[in-house]
């Protein structure tokens, strides 16, 4: 007798699972990273720094090349704004 | 204005709570990210290396904010001069560069090729010539060594 097909059933649901988690994961990274890869292996000058690109762009992955800083730059690090809106959330 | 990320909140009304004292000159600040930092880092190292080391040598000193203002606002300068001399040059090799950056996890190693045109339109738009500090002279510089496999 061959192999009944509703024997693979299962396996088919298991590999959907998998392929589901995978697609979540990938498309809650990608949005939370503006399209680009996972940063990784951060320390703590990586961190600042991004707290530092939030403060010039408003996201922590957005990326400016301005010699000279705008004007607001001087007021709104999170030091100066108080606590309900401190941006070092890195 | 309204800033980014700060929707609700608008610039105009923001005050700085403690402001620096007004008998100190105005000084810029550099407005670039941290991507194209890392791209023009060993050319600011390399070109501003006096003013680097003044302010360091300044900070082991007393690392009172008060002592280093000088030395603090020539890095500064520096560094915003370097940073308008390669965006007046070679652009669009450093947009390429520093968007590689970006996407591979701010990795030299992952963006040589960029990384070399880059090099090359800097070298001939100033002769600036990237050297790793403190590498070993008898063997070539990683970024110039061509790579064992494709």
């Amino acid at each position: 007798m061959p192999v009944p097909f509703e024997s693979f059933i299962p396996f088919g649901v298991i590999t959907g699972m998998f392929l589901a988690t995978a697609t979540g994961i990938r498309y809650a990274q990608t949005k939370r990273n503006e399209g680009k890869a996972v940063r990784y292996s951060l320390d703590d000058w990586d961190r600042k720094m991004m707290v530092r690109d939030k403060q010039l762009t408003g996201t922590m992955r957005g990326q400016v090349d301005n010699p000279i800083a705008p004007p607001e730059f001087k007021v709104n690090s999170s030091w100066k704004v108080y606590e309900s809106l401190r941006n070092d959330f890195a | 204005m309204v800033n980014p990320g700060y929707r609700n909140f608008k610039g105009e009304d923001w005050v700085d709570p403690t402001p620096p004292p007004s008998n100190l000159p105005h000084v810029d600040e550099i407005g670039s990210t941290s991507a194209p930092l890392k791209s023009a880092s060993f050319f600011i190292g390399s070109l501003c290396q006096e003013y680097n080391e003044d302010f360091m040598l300044c900070k082991n000193e007393n690392r009172d904010p008060q002592h280093c203002l000088l030395e603090g606002r020539k890095v500064t300068r520096c560094a915003i001069d370097v940073l308008q001399k390669i965006e007046s040059k070679c652009l669009d090799e450093f947009r390429n560069h520093w968007r590689c950056l970006d996407e591979k996890n701010q990795e030299f190693g992952r963006c040589r090729v960029p990384e070399r045109a880059y090099n090359e339109c800097l070298f001939r738009a100033f002769g600036w010539k990237k050297v790793v500090p403190d590498s070993p002279a008898n063997k070539p510089q990683i970024h110039e060594r061509t790579p064992l496999t494709k």
